[in-house]
């Protein structure tokens, strides 16, 4: 993979003188670019022959075209400070006992038996269930929480995941149970921004079930993992975690729909704990993530989000803008799957859904 | 503690980027702006105060947090922001370093990802609920407090 760092800094000047270049480059017809370098040379190459005749603008694009992911974003900053840490060494040990995932149904091996898939049909058929209300139940809520949680998971003397490497490793954050939760809730806060732009009737659950299974969670990890004894010092873990949470919530929500730096001030609060060495260029980086997975989940129909057909853009991936085209071409994908979906009758009922797929 | 000119000056000129930089609408336990220039203005050798160091009495507000404060050891308390506010770290910084600070602020208060990653009314104006952000924004600005009947509404009918 291509490393641009040392080279110039990125995202100079505004994005307006971008956009040509960031069409060309989506002739790939992709949301996400998986090797970006490899798309980088595609793009360059692309945008020399189209613009040859204004070597203005052919500077303007060679000067801008290091689309970078928040994860080398992050990585071109020279600030050599290592954080003053505060935290009481107590690292995540993983439990000895299989605690995760509690339920069988919930592990991933696990096959439901052909006549329990038959019966649950049946009752769908009969009582002409909802089956949009019970997936925003426990169903996206385990789903969900699931994905955030895998984000920053780490135990100690284990090998960090890739998406956790650029949090403590790029990001230089502790890695301690605190922070994990920090990270789980910013997380947690792009999935209820795109909650909240489902329908009212299930937006709510959707929130509700994520934050009941986090809660279950943690009580959990902290008895099995962090070794706490007793059930009055969880609790207050607990009650201080929900505080966090609240606040945490409030500060994202203002930052995002106010500015950047608004949200960027929100970030260093809580992901970064108010740390006084901040690293500007990190915090940058941070608040692109959240802007790039956003930018994600509001091109995604409810009837997507619905069925789980989501998952973060990991850090070393960069999201490019999509064109009118683009976006319409999409549009017109999704709505053929679905509207064949529903039209077949061989569709079990546990698959439909009334949520819309062209918003 | 010998710092080259080169550093002093990039270090005051971010200083000037700082003071620039939008204040926060409500009074947070720690502000990024005050503690970033102090910071900073420590490197570039410029007199001022830190943020923490201004006001050196408690105010009532402190007192009364203090006495009702809970012993949560997990989460970060009044004092202990109070001991990492006052540390000073080595940063080492060099000119290109904080070449780079500035850029990254001026990215920031340009406000450049808002407009490039544009999510439209679909998650400002979500469906559910509406004015979700507008009436936090009024909130904090003061502009329409949430009166009882409101903050009852919303607690009955979730809207």
């Amino acid at each position: 993979m291509t490393k641009f760092h040392d080279t110039q800094p990125i995202w100079e000047g505004s994005f307006d003188c971008l956009a040509p270049f960031i069409r060309l480059k989506m002739f790939q017809n992709r949301l996400f670019q998986r090797q970006i370098g490899c798309a980088l040379q595609f793009g360059r190459l692309e945008a020399r022959s189209h613009f040859s005749r204004s070597s203005l603008l052919l500077n303007e694009l060679k000067k801008k075209d290091q689309v970078e992911s928040p994860e080398e974003l992050a990585k071109t900053s020279h600030m050599k400070a290592e954080p003053l840490d505060f935290t009481n060494h107590a690292p995540i040990k993983a439990a000895k006992g299989k605690v995760y995932p509690k339920s069988k149904y919930e592990s991933k091996s696990y096959q439901l038996p052909k006549w329990k898939e038959a019966l649950g049909e049946l009752v769908i058929r009969t009582f002409k269930l909802d089956m949009d209300k019970v997936r925003a139940g426990p169903v996206a809520g385990f789903y969900y929480y699931s994905l955030c949680k895998e984000q920053a998971l780490q135990y100690e003397g284990e090998e960090l995941s890739e998406t956790a490497k650029f949090f403590y490793e790029d990001l230089k954050l502790p890695r301690t149970f605190s922070q994990w939760f920090q990270i789980t809730l910013l997380h947690e806060w792009i999935l209820f921004v795109r909650m909240r732009a489902m329908p009212f009737k299930y937006g709510r659950n959707y929130q509700q079930k994520l934050v009941d299974r986090t809660f279950a969670d943690i009580e959990m990890r902290l008895f099995e993992e962090m070794n706490v004894n007793s059930g009055r010092i969880a609790d207050q873990y607990l009650k201080d975690f929900n505080t966090q949470m609240r606040g945490a919530i409030f500060a994202y929500d203002e930052g995002f729909f106010t500015d950047d730096a608004t949200l960027a001030t929100a970030v260093w609060r809580n992901l970064f704990s108010g740390r006084k060495n901040i690293d500007m260029v990190h915090l940058e980086a941070v608040v692109r993530y959240i802007r790039s997975q956003l930018y994600v989940l509001s091109r995604l129909s409810d009837r997507d989000f619905a069925m789980g057909n989501f998952k973060f853009v990991p850090p070393n991936e960069s999201v490019s803008v999509l064109t009118p085209e683009q976006e319409a071409q999409i549009k017109e994908r999704v709505a053929e799957k679905y509207k064949a979906m529903d039209a077949d009758p061989n569709t079990l009922p546990s698959n439909r859904s009334k949520l819309s797929y062209t918003n | 503690m010998s710092l080259q000119q080169p550093v002093r000056e990039a270090a005051k000129q971010l200083v000037g980027v700082l003071e620039k930089f939008p204040a926060e609408r409500i009074r947070h336990i720690v502000s990024f702006k005050s503690s970033q220039i102090g910071r900073f203005k420590r490197v570039a050798g410029l007199s001022g105060t830190d943020g923490w160091n201004e006001s050196k009495k408690a105010s009532i507000d402190e007192i009364k947090d203090i006495i009702s404060r809970t012993s949560a050891p997990l989460g970060l308390q009044k004092d202990l922001l109070k001991k990492m506010q006052a540390a000073i770290p080595e940063d080492n910084l060099s000119e290109q370093s904080i070449k780079e600070q500035i850029r990254a602020l001026n990215t920031l208060m340009s406000n450049k990802y808002k407009t490039y990653y544009d999510v439209g009314d679909k998650l400002y104006k979500p469906a559910g609920r509406p004015n979700y952000y507008q009436r936090i924004l009024d909130e904090v600005q003061g502009k329409q407090k949430e009166t009882f009947f409101s903050a009852f509404r919303t607690v009955v009918f979730g809207k």
